[in-house]
């Protein structure tokens, strides 16, 4: 069973509960098939309203969350299940593809544009949505066009990305970079 | 029916989870907007989180187009022609609401586009309490120079995202809205002009309501003057609305106030 530490153990600025995100965290991670042997470190900053996360480190993995990436957006300060699993799923894809041997060549999250972090996104959302997981295709497609364009190019792009069940790094980079306006 | 419809009581469907001012402004992260702060910078598509940034800024919008309709539904209908208000302004009214009508059905649309759900994120109902006013003339202060304002304010800024964006549907549904808002703040000017022409207090006692409303609305700064305000006040379609240089300027300072008053707290 996959070992999962949250950070902070207590939060007083939300109404969140440690032992219920580190629940919903090693459910996702059995549906998305991240190995049970790994030690999962979440890092939320209660304090932030916003909604960025990321992977903060790979080895040891390790998450760094905005508190307001967990937030119940139609009751603030309260967790959303559904966005936290949203977000985690989101998250442990990235963890899964760079370990599958197809990402070798891709750089580090920092050094990622902001197109390509979308085109990735959209590939780890669509399986997402495939095991389960709370319906965003309208919101990664308004996203995506936001980094590509609004056009019939770029929405197409945006299909094969959200439909592929695994493509490496090099597809995602040709998909994105082939459709920019 | 009766007159002065309390907020709590606007009929909603069990989509929109209202938020209370009180829970609000004792959120300890501080009060947000539109998916930012005032602490926030200026909203641009370049930004990592703009798209859904821009997606809860619309959603607000949305909530406050229904709220407009229906504080203008109940501007027709709260006062009596020749005792309260003249027939005119209740056409003013009348036509506004036509306009928040068409506006839900645009912010419907765009919601869809953005991929937002209708009732995604909590509804405050600030804007319609500012319609709840008792003088017809504090009212339109509040809600069509002040809350209009903002509007004209929001969608400035908006149309500008869609344009960075290459995004043409939030452009034009933008540019659309934003023409009748300032028409709405130029009937807030008109009517508070006309109303109070031979009572200075009145006037006064409206103005001064349109500050407290201003500041609320300047969200501990989020809206104001400066360049990286998230969101950016608009001299020149307030100026077609109606405004002078000192009022727009006054409410820059107001936001400057706020935002210092923030951050102190």
């Amino acid at each position: 069973m996959l070992d999962i530490e949250v950070t902070p153990n207590e939060f007083t600025m939300v109404f969140f509960d440690a032992a219920v995100i580190a629940e919903v965290a090693a459910d996702v991670a059995v549906k998305v098939g991240l190995p049970e042997d790994l030690k999962l470190s979440l890092i939320v900053d209660e304090g932030s309203p916003l909604g960025r996360s990321r992977v903060s480190s790979y080895d040891p993995i390790e998450f760094t969350i905005d508190g307001g990436a967990f937030e119940d957006t139609r009751r603030p300060r309260n967790l959303s299940k559904a966005r936290t699993a949203d977000v985690l799923g989101r998250l442990m894809y990235r963890v899964i593809d760079r370990s599958s041997g197809q990402f070798d060549d891709a750089p580090e999250d920092g050094d990622i544009d902001l197109a390509l972090h979308a085109a990735w996104d959209a590939h780890s959302v669509g399986r997402l949505e495939r095991l389960g997981f709370s319906p965003q295709r309208k919101r990664r497609v308004y996203q995506f066009r936001n980094r590509h364009g609004f056009t019939d190019r770029a929405d197409q792009a945006f299909e094969e990305l959200w439909g592929s069940s695994e493509l490496s790094w090099a597809d995602i980079e040709r998909l994105s970079t082939g459709c920019r306006a | 029916m009766r007159k002065i419809f309390p907020a709590e009581e606007l009929a909603r469907d069990s989509r929109f989870i209202r938020q209370s001012n009180e829970a609000r402004f004792s959120d300890p992260r501080g009060a947000r907007v539109g998916g930012g702060s005032a602490a926030s910078t200026k909203l641009t598509p370049e930004q990592a989180n703009g798209p859904d940034r821009a997606r809860a800024l619309m959603h607000g919008i949305f909530v406050g187009e229904i709220q407009a309709l229906e504080g203008a539904g109940r501007t027709c209908f709260d006062f009596e022609v020749g005792e309260d208000v003249p027939f005119e302004l209740k056409l003013d009214m009348a036509r506004q609401c036509w306009d928040e009508a068409r506006h839900c059905e645009i912010s419907v649309a765009l919601a869809d586009h953005m991929g937002t759900e209708l009732g995604e994120y909590a509804e405050n109902t600030t804007l319609y309490e500012a319609a709840c006013n008792p003088d017809p003339v504090l009212r339109l202060t509040g809600v069509n120079r002040a809350l209009e304002g903002l509007a004209i304010d929001v969608f400035s800024t908006m149309k500008e995202f869609g344009n960075l964006a290459g995004d043409p549907v939030l452009e034009f549904c933008e540019d659309w809205m934003l023409a009748d808002e300032v028409t709405h703040v130029k009937m807030g000017s008109d009517w508070l002009r006309s109303l109070t022409a031979k009572d200075p207090e009145r006037r006064s006692k409206a103005l001064e309501f349109q500050r407290v409303v201003d500041k609320l609305f300047s969200f501990s700064g989020f809206r104001g003057d400066d360049e990286d305000s998230p969101i950016k006040l608009t001299r020149q379609f307030r100026s077609l609305a109606g405004f002078t240089d000192d009022e727009v300027d006054d409410i820059a300072d107001l936001a400057r106030e706020a935002k210092a008053e923030a951050a102190t707290a």
